[in-house]
């Protein structure tokens, strides 16, 4: 357990290394910098009442962006190992092959989480400055959600980059998640509508597909609505986990297949 | 004990035979050079004994165990063929890596880490990232982490090349000195010259199959011919002349 433990840190420190050498922090200073404009806008088109439409605005943002960076750090965890054959130095070691998925994964996972923590901050801080509380309750919900979400597009590119192309893996898995996040929930009203082999589809894939919109708390932070229950938020987390222990499953079965 | 024995061990890619029934062994203390044309099947048979790949047929123990358990991995060092390390990191970081993968805590790394950059001649260019290396240094480097977990077996794939004069030297000085603390080195390589200095036995390999096993001694011995001509025959007459 103690190796598996060394093992895991030193992926994951292998992953949050890549991430500040390569100078991708300079592509999360850029999306800070466009996600600040609606965030700056106290008074919006000289309405306060607008200032609605600007958080969701950022909080769009920050979806958008969590996704293509944990699709992104997802998608390029295994991918550059086999092409530049580092894959071999690391199988020689006493590392298995899960503890290498396991390790490559919180890797992946501390790189995105870093990054929407950063993202989440700034718009804390906005909330604050304009007096709506620094951190509350409801925003901490929809982090720890949001946070959830992304572990699961981690597990998704991951899974997707050891059986598929890398231009491939991202472009399905981008369509699938973000169009569960956006139209999953009406999934069942246009199976309703379909009928036949269609509606057996529809009705398929949303019971398979990840539900994206469980993670998503936008509304009730814009809004106002206040926090979720407390259960429901332990059961969307538990979905995750175990959605995410699938993905890694069937990841370990993949990378035991792959060609070395 | 064998450090390492292979018994009839075949490896089939689709309708290829990499490697065709191949027994080898090595005991503590020996060095065996692993030689053949591009192809033979050394890497083949090497990522086997490293329990990356899965013979189709026949058995390979290493230090008596599987070489696909990480308990066995622990005591083998191995040296790819060329350094294909991470870019963005530079010598130190890259054995704080390995060195973690191995289970060692960062204290025990970092000391071990100084001795080996210093002992590879790499101590002045430890904090250089990678990227900006020669290929002699990332070979260097290469050295340094197979030597971190300070291993019973070392399988070295083609380790001299990119090397100087200077840094050949060095290296087999530095194998000589590991064979003297008993350690036992496997290696492929195509540096006759550098094999023969060092082996006390070659096993050579055409097309997937072992055509010689046998000590140097025994070749250079006959008064005849040198490891050259030896690999030669091997090669065009699927012999040893006799």
């Amino acid at each position: 357990m103690k190796l598996f433990l060394f093992q895991c840190r030193a992926l994951a420190r292998l992953s949050l290394l890549e991430l500040w050498r390569r100078n991708d922090l300079f592509v999360l200073l850029v999306l800070a910098l466009v996600l600040l404009v609606p965030l700056a806008s106290a008074k919006p088109f000289g309405a306060a009442g607008a200032v609605r439409y600007m958080d969701e605005a950022a909080l769009l943002l920050i979806w958008g962006y969590s996704l293509f960076i944990a699709l992104g750090t997802g998608a390029r965890a295994f991918p550059p190992e086999f092409e530049s054959r580092t894959i071999y130095p690391l199988l020689a070691r006493p590392v298995s092959r899960g503890a290498l998925l396991a390790g490559k994964f919180l890797g992946a996972c501390a790189a995105s989480l870093s990054a929407l923590a950063f993202f989440y901050l700034l718009f804390a801080v906005a909330c604050g400055l304009r007096g709506t509380g620094w951190f509350p309750p409801d925003l901490l919900e929809a982090f720890v959600l949001h946070a959830a979400f992304v572990a699961l597009a981690v597990a998704v590119s991951m899974l997707g980059s050891l059986v598929m192309t890398p231009s491939c893996n991202l472009t399905l898995s981008a369509l699938l998640l973000g169009g569960m996040l956006f139209f999953g929930r009406r999934l069942p009203e246009y199976a309703d509508t379909a009928g036949g082999a269609l509606k057996a589809l529809v009705l398929a894939l949303y019971a398979v597909a990840p539900h994206a919109e469980f993670f998503d708390l936008r509304q009730r932070v814009v809004h106002g609505w206040g926090a979720v229950d407390a259960g429901v938020v332990l059961a969307v987390l538990a979905y995750a986990a175990c959605y995410c222990g699938g993905l890694l499953a069937l990841s370990r079965l993949a990378l035991g297949k792959k060609k070395l | 004990m064998d450090v390492l024995r292979l018994e009839h061990v075949s490896r089939v890619f689709g309708a290829v035979k990499a490697v065709d029934d191949l027994s080898l062994s090595l005991k503590q203390g020996e060095v065996v050079g692993f030689l053949g044309t591009n192809g033979a099947g050394k890497t083949t048979t090497i990522k086997m004994l490293l329990g990356i790949l899965r013979p189709t047929e026949g058995t390979i123990s290493v230090m008596g165990g599987d070489p696909a358990d990480p308990a066995t991995r622990l005591r083998v060092g191995y040296m790819p063929e060329t350094a294909y390390y991470y870019p963005y990191l530079n010598a130190r970081e890259l054995l704080e890596f390995y060195g973690g993968l191995c289970g060692m805590d960062r204290r025990a790394v970092r000391a071990r880490a100084d001795v080996l950059l210093e002992q590879v001649d790499l101590a002045e260019a430890a904090e250089r990232p990678l990227k900006t290396c020669s290929k002699g240094m990332l070979q260097r480097a290469g050295i340094a982490q197979a030597l971190l977990a300070d291993p019973d077996l070392l399988v070295l794939d083609e380790p001299f090349t990119g090397l100087d004069p200077l840094a050949r030297i060095r290296f087999r000085q530095l194998l000589q000195r590991l064979r003297e603390a008993g350690k036992s080195i496997f290696f492929s390589s195509h540096e006759l010259g550098e094999t023969e200095l060092l082996c006390d036995r070659v096993a050579i390999m055409k097309k997937g199959r072992c055509f010689y096993d046998g000590p140097v001694s025994r070749l250079a011995g006959d008064g005849r011919e040198n490891l050259e001509r030896i690999f030669l025959d091997v090669l065009e007459k699927g012999e040893v002349a006799r």
